[in-house]
């Protein structure tokens, strides 16, 4: 084929006509325009306009002149039975915590050394399935089993028909209980990709130097998947300390939490400058929490590299 | 010791799913009380049709979520676009702003809400459901077509354009053809968010509109009935087949095999 | 097809200069290498043609026509990308009619321009595949066939062969050169493949920190290096300093070498000596005329069988590398003192003395 068949005068590109331009930055800021914009409304807004609301006499109606306090951020000492609350609060959010952690880290571990491909793939989305259904219908089911006569009751009797129940719904065991099935598939999930990346040499290494297998476990994989438990550790806590249905539905009477209290303050005692200063407490503790956290993660990563 | 690690797999499944299964099969049990042994009986789910306020919650739950899954998809791609391929002043903390929708507990979020919506006169009710639905998905749908982003090539665009295509029509015809399955894996992913949203939906529900969580947890406050176990198991099954399917989409390498 | 120009382009990231004043012509129908290390500005000047980048200063034109400021959509180029770039979801055909459908071009001349130029690139018959069913070497083809279908006014090769194997690699070298040439188009081809851009250009340009340090056709280029830089980035050198005494360079040790060219007036020089134009005397491979002459100790032999390497040591302390061609099968023994021998024209003073 002689080379010039396929040499016609060059046809300009269609877009050779663009006219004016906009500037490149106009383009970008629109694109970000819907995002940042509804989060504004939705979100930043909302909190920013809450933190006003805490530092308020109390909840603004009709033409009372509205007053501003910091009365209720002394709330914890005004009202010294919150103390109490908090701190069943912080003690169900740590026995959450910790049960997820070693329930996680060992699942967790199963899933990226004993098995693979399929199986393996297969497992993950069968374990965090439940994770992204509906966590009230999941808490509901746990009275299931745990209400007097309920599943657990039911086989109970049939080994030893003449005992007593065991359920124990509406005590603070099955709120956790039911938390920790909750968070459970987060934490398997964070500590399953710090893991999953560990290379079979260095445990091979750790065994050649003749290192036990308890030895292996708390000065190779633990370290190793310590960025995956504090990760998953921070997002049970945190949403653990702000659960209000959970502690209703399986705790009842018993179920007096800080998030409780919170929303009883917008749903009953319609008293919202206190709700919304517990809130915000909450919230710093939170970011205490998680800036002591970030402070030791950023120690091992100094420490590793 | 392998097969004791498969072991703790099974049982931690058992943990995971025993109690779902106890729910859903109490839910075709006869007795009102959940009295066994198990009598096999459609009777709630009949009961189910029957209850306007419960199918009525059901129908709201899906508006929103379809409503949701559209314009966080829409919003969280756009962001997504700009955050991965255009030059962004304070790229990191536009990235750390996406993240306390998702991680300062809905409580204080959904309170938050409720405080300014009743202030500015926006309101309870399904546009202020929308709004909070909304900003909670978009973070989602960002991550998951930020990550879709990627693993698609800018140099595919430039080659594009080298061709005589716009930047536009380059994404067009080159990017958005293959991030359609993050965008609907995205989708899918903002619709069971929305779906399973129970706590804001909680604070910016009225008496008149309430979506299914909602209904649901004052149905459970009134007392247990198998009707509650019935519509829950139906919501269980619609999310959960939502997520395996988003699952499929979303499979790690998926974009990929699609290239 | 048009020649490109740039005139006194410059380019800064911040506080750290890619490109600094380049001007450059790229004649017509030629075949250019960019050549140059990692952060010599290369693949910066390529995508300034291109015009992913817009330059400080400076002009392109592209043809005569100032193009510095045209839109990359509007610049009528082709490039072939390192990746290749092809479009996964989209077949061979339509990848190649991608570019013949933004100039308006679709149907049945598309179709016919898109088989002639899957002919050309040795293709015929692949267009109904997927790109994802192609060997790395048919993906090439079919990036080199999509940006010369559209009949560039110049295509740009950023690295084209650098993701094949070594015998994929000169298989298109071969393939490349004969399609260039059948299509006459201007070329700029990045490369940090010193062989590879001997082989396949008209001019190769050697960059050097944001700089042109030389151009020219590869013998020229090879063979009368005029820095330190572009000695050493193309093949090995051996250099020699020294001081200028009578128009010859007199090193320390009181040898006295001779140049075919004129040394520069500074009293002291450097000489850059390919290793394979010197030869051990007693050979009997001596040419005539090689009338530079020292004296050196064998240090090491290199054994590859059709060739040896011998690194040496000069009398006044210099390491040198020869190559010789292994024709009698006698090999030097290692710590013997011997005597190298080279023709004055081989000597090419350095411009950047010492």
């Amino acid at each position: 084929m002689p080379a010039d068949a396929i040499i016609r005068p060059a046809a300009s590109p269609s877009g050779a006509a663009a006219g004016h331009r906009l500037p490149s930055w106009f383009a970008t800021a629109a694109l970000l325009m819907p995002t940042y914009g509804w989060l504004l409304i939705a979100v930043f807004l909302p909190l920013c306009t809450m933190l006003v609301f805490s530092f308020m006499n109390a909840t603004p109606m009709g033409r009372a002149p509205i007053v501003f306090t910091l009365k209720h951020y002394k709330a914890f000492i005004t009202q010294p039975y919150l103390v109490g609350i908090a701190w069943d609060s912080l003690v169900i959010g740590f026995w959450t915590t910790f049960l997820c952690a070693v329930l996680g880290f060992f699942a967790a571990l199963a899933l990226a050394r004993a098995t693979i491909g399929r199986a393996r793939e297969t497992l993950l989305i069968l374990i965090l399935l439940p994770f992204w259904t509906n966590g009230l219908v999941r808490v509901f089911s746990w009275t299931m089993v745990l209400r007097e006569g309920g599943f657990l009751d039911t086989l109970w009797h049939a080994l030893l028909p003449e005992a007593g129940s065991i359920g124990f719904l509406y005590t603070r065991p099955a709120i956790v209980l039911g938390l920790v099935h909750g968070y459970l598939p987060y934490m398997i999930l964070t500590c399953y990709i710090a893991l999953v990346t560990i290379d079979d040499a260095i445990i091979e290494a750790a065994q050649s130097l003749g290192a036990r297998w308890w030895t292996i476990l708390t000065r190779v994989l633990v370290p190793l998947a310590l960025p995956g438990l504090t990760t998953g550790a921070i997002l049970t806590f945190v949403p653990v300390i702000g659960s209000f249905m959970e502690p209703r539905i399986l705790g009842g009477r018993v179920g007096v939490t800080m998030g409780t209290v919170i929303e009883d303050q917008f749903t009953q005692a319609f008293n919202w400058p206190l709700g919304a200063a517990l809130s915000f407490t909450m919230l710093a503790v939170i970011l205490a929490i998680f800036a002591t956290f970030s402070g030791v993660l950023r120690r091992n990563a100094g420490g590793v590299a | 010791m392998k097969a004791l690690a498969r072991f703790y797999l099974l049982a931690i499944l058992v943990f995971l799913y025993l109690p779902i299964m106890v729910m859903m099969a109490m839910g075709f049990n006869d007795s009102a009380l959940y009295e066994l042994p198990f009598r096999f009986t459609t009777r709630w789910y009949v009961a189910l049709s029957g209850n306007d306020q419960l199918i009525s919650a059901g129908i709201n739950s899906i508006v929103i979520a379809l409503i949701t899954a559209v314009l966080a998809t829409l919003a969280g791609t756009m962001a997504a676009v700009a955050l991965d391929r255009r030059a962004v002043r304070g790229r990191t903390l536009l990235q750390l702003l996406l993240l306390p929708p998702i991680a300062i507990p809905w409580l204080i979020t959904g309170t938050a809400m409720l405080v300014f919506f009743f202030w500015t006169g926006i309101g309870r009710g399904m546009h202020a459901l929308l709004i909070g639905h909304v900003a909670l998905a978009i973070p989602y749908v960002v991550l998951v077509v930020g990550t879709g982003l990627r693993t698609i090539r800018s140099d595919l665009e430039e080659a594009a354009i080298s061709l005589g295509s716009t930047p536009l029509h380059a994404f067009f015809a080159v990017t958005l053809p293959l991030l359609t399955p993050s965008i609907l894996g995205a989708a899918l992913f903002a619709f069971a968010v929305s779906l399973d949203q129970f706590v804001i939906s909680y604070f910016l529900s009225t008496p008149g509109f309430a979506t299914l969580p909602v209904q649901i947890y004052s149905a459970i406050r009134k007392g247990f009935t198998p009707e509650i176990n019935a519509i829950s198991t139906i919501l269980l099954v619609g999310s959960m087949s939502v997520i395996v399917v988003f699952a499929i989409f979303a499979r790690p390498g998926g974009a990929r095999d699609k290239r | 097809m048009t020649n490109v120009d740039i005139t006194s382009v410059a380019k800064t990231y911040g506080q750290v200069p890619v490109l600094a004043d380049i001007t450059t012509h790229f004649a017509e129908g030629s075949f250019t290498s960019l050549l140059g290390p990692s952060g010599s500005g290369k693949t910066t000047l390529l995508r300034i043609v291109a015009g992913f980048i817009t330059p400080d200063s400076g002009k392109v034109a592209i043809g005569g026509a100032d193009v510095t400021e045209t839109p990359v959509y509007a610049r009528n180029i082709g490039m072939v990308f390192q990746s290749y770039a092809l479009f996964p979801h989209m077949t061979v055909a339509q990848n190649v009619a991608f570019g013949l459908a933004r100039r308006g071009i679709r149907g049945a001349e598309a179709k016919k321009l898109v088989d002639r130029a899957l002919d050309m690139v040795r293709l015929p018959g692949f267009g109904d595949r997927r790109p994802k069913q192609l060997s790395g070497g048919q993906q090439q083809r079919v990036a080199l066939a999509r940006a010369v279908v559209i009949q560039p006014s110049v295509l740009l090769l950023d690295e084209p062969l650098s993701a094949l194997d070594r015998r994929l690699r000169q298989e298109m070298q071969v393939e490349l050169k004969r399609i260039q040439r059948e299509t006459g188009l201007t070329t700029i081809f990045v490369t940090h493949d010193q062989e590879e851009a001997l082989a396949l250009s008209d001019n190769v340009a050697i960059l050097d920190r944001g700089r042109i340090v030389q151009i020219g056709p590869p013998a020229e280029v090879y063979e009368q290096p005029k820095t330190r830089f572009a000695a050493e980035f193309l093949g090995d050198t051996n250099f020699f300093k020294g001081a200028v005494s009578n128009g010859a360079l007199q090193l320390s040790d009181g040898t006295s070498l001779r140049t075919a060219a004129a040394l520069p007036g500074n009293a002291k020089a450097m000489v850059a000596v390919r290793p394979e134009k010197m030869q051990i005397v007693g050979d009997g491979t001596e040419v005539e005329g090689a009338s530079n002459r020292i004296s050196a100790r064998i240090d090491h032999v290199i054994y590859a069988g059709p060739a040896l390497t011998y690194v040496l040591t000069a009398k006044d302390g210099t390491s040198l590398k020869i190559f010789a061609q292994n024709r009698t099968g006698t090999i030097h023994p290692e710590g013997s003192e011997v005597t190298l021998a080279w023709h004055p024209a081989n000597t090419i003073p350095m411009e950047d003395a010492a």
